[in-house]
């Protein structure tokens, strides 16, 4: 099957339009990043100011490297809040699924082009501002600048790591309609395991293993190793930098096969 | 029809008694989502738990709160929301898509208040038992590990704080909900006010200044559990005598808005 990348350029651009019908949404999500970050990062620089001796505090953190780790923590949960998971769930138990089906494009690309400007606007929108408003506010740390570049290599990983996750999903649409539930048990369990409010640093050995185990660890934790220089020489940057890449190959090839599954067995309602 | 004031209120509670059964119906006809839903608020509780646990495996205090204080703290905060939740989320509905869609006319042409119309439609959610039973396991095993000895006026208060504290969380989604009557829908504000609400599970004193403020006299969501709490752990009422007055006066401003916006509604003509 030979993949026509222009044919889904309309649904980039369809989904850019939508997006920006809506353009309050974007300081809802800003005000909602900025709360959870807050609260995260208040927690634990409470943890390292009670912390004893100063400087290098648990994990080997500092209290600017922990605030900088929080924070750009919640920017990639932004950036990963694709809205793929409840639009696909709706569009399956709706049946509207049937009408992509009868267009001559893969139906999970479509989704993926159409989700592209919207972590693109995500990013300028609400990312940037969020960073900017808290470095005023708490001590941040600076990337060098080949951590700085390792960091974009990973983030657009997890992107994609993000997208599957998301896919997959929005397709238990097909097998429940109280997706609700099922998104909300996915947001905290992802938001858990890859470090977004613990890092997997300071988690004790087994949870730690359980996190090491889980492709989701390559949505914060991996990008976050890169970006603080946590690694282990070049070597080390390129293991993290294989392993994302690993999971978001796998992840991929999960999504195709569940989805051509899903298909087999779909069934739509009227005539 | 003239009714007394007593009949109607007797009249208003029998059908509220009636209407939760039908919503209890639900629970039986639609038993995977009730399970998932519940169970969705059971892990997310769960994570938040793991989250203070690892914080505290770190250090023995913070911001002067100790584990188990904290863990109290956590689950007293669900108790208040869980309550609102039960009853009064409908009110959801209302932000996202009743204005929009021009369907809030049918509960203006009832022969009940129109709030208890909106409410009544789905009176009994069933996910907020879990968190209910998640909140008072937690407060439970704090408050034993902590010894804590209440006071006889303190046990007798302790539902009256609940309910203030599960009142205030349901003026703040009125309020923000009602807005819809003039934004066409107003989930955003209802979600961006829901987060901010998150706050209230952790220690008011680790935060910044600016936000302990917010936190307390804006969205008041410290007199949900930090007030609460730090009374039941401590005694302290430095905040307690606010928390009646705070109470109403957010149920007053949320049923002003709320009947202006019903107002501008019928205006409309939609």
């Amino acid at each position: 099957m030979s993949v026509r990348v222009s044919r889904y350029f309309p649904f980039a651009t369809g989904g850019l339009q939508s997006l920006l019908q809506y353009r309050s949404m974007f300081v809802v999500t800003g005000v909602t990043a900025a709360a959870g970050a807050a609260v995260t990062v208040f927690l634990w620089r409470a943890v390292y100011a009670d912390a004893p001796g100063g400087g290098t505090g648990p994990g080997g953190f500092t209290p600017a490297s922990i605030t900088t780790y929080l924070l750009v923590a919640q920017v990639l949960q932004v950036l990963h809040a694709n809205r793929v998971d409840d639009e696909v769930a709706a569009e399956v138990y709706r049946g509207d699924v049937a009408v992509m089906l009868v267009r001559p494009v893969s139906y999970p690309l479509v989704r993926l082009f159409a989700c592209l400007p919207v972590v693109a606007a995500n990013a300028a929108l609400v990312g940037v501002p969020a960073l900017l408003l808290f470095s005023f506010l708490v001590p941040l740390t600076t990337p060098r600048p080949v951590d700085a570049a390792l960091f974009a290599v990973s983030t657009t990983l997890s992107v994609l790591i993000a997208f599957c996750v998301n896919l997959l999903t929005g397709m238990t649409g097909f097998v429940t309609t109280n997706t609700w539930g099922v998104r909300m048990v996915k947001q905290s369990v992802v938001a858990f395991f890859a470090g977004q409010l613990v890092p997997i640093a300071l988690m004790p050995g087994p949870l730690a293993a359980v996190a090491g185990a889980l492709p989701f660890k390559g949505m914060v934790d991996s990008p976050l190793t890169l970006l603080l220089g946590r690694y282990d020489g070049m070597g080390g940057a390129v293991a993290v930098l294989a392993q994302q890449a690993g999971w978001a190959a796998g992840l991929t090839v999960l999504c195709a096969v569940l989805w051509r599954a899903a298909l087999g067995r779909l069934e739509v309602l009227g005539g | 029809m003239t009714r007394t004031r007593l009949g109607t209120a007797l009249w208003y509670v029998r059908l509220s008694w009636f209407l939760g059964g039908v919503g209890l119906h639900r629970l039986a006809a639609y038993r995977l989502d009730f399970a998932l839903g519940a169970g969705a608020f059971l892990v997310r509780v769960g994570i938040q738990t793991a989250v203070v646990g690892l914080v505290f495996r770190q250090v023995p205090a913070v911001g002067g709160w100790s584990y188990h204080e904290v863990l109290f703290l956590l689950g007293f905060s669900l108790l208040p929301r869980g309550l609102d939740h039960l009853f009064t989320d409908q009110l959801w509905e209302l932000g996202r898509k009743l204005v929009q869609r021009g369907e809030f006319y049918r509960y203006l042409i009832r022969p009940v208040n129109p709030l208890f119309s909106l409410l009544s439609e789905r009176f009994f959610h069933p996910d907020a038992l879990g968190e209910l039973v998640v909140g008072a396991a937690l407060v439970t095993y704090a408050g034993t590990s902590l010894d804590l000895d209440l006071t006889a006026v303190q046990w007798a208060l302790a539902p009256l704080l609940v309910l203030c504290g599960a009142l205030i969380h349901t003026a703040v989604k009125l309020c923000f909900a009602s807005l819809s009557f003039w934004t066409v829908t107003s989930l955003p504000a209802m979600y961006a006010a829901s987060q901010v609400s998150e706050f209230a599970a952790y220690p008011l004193d680790i935060y910044h200044a600016s936000l302990r403020a917010l936190l307390t006299w804006v969205l008041p969501f410290a007199f949900t559990s930090y007030v609460p709490a730090v009374y039941l752990l401590s005694g302290d009422t430095a905040l307690l005598g606010w928390l009646p007055v705070v109470t109403a006066l957010a149920l007053l401003l949320a049923l002003a808005v709320w009947r202006r916006g019903i107002n501008t509604y019928e205006m409309t003509g939609s």
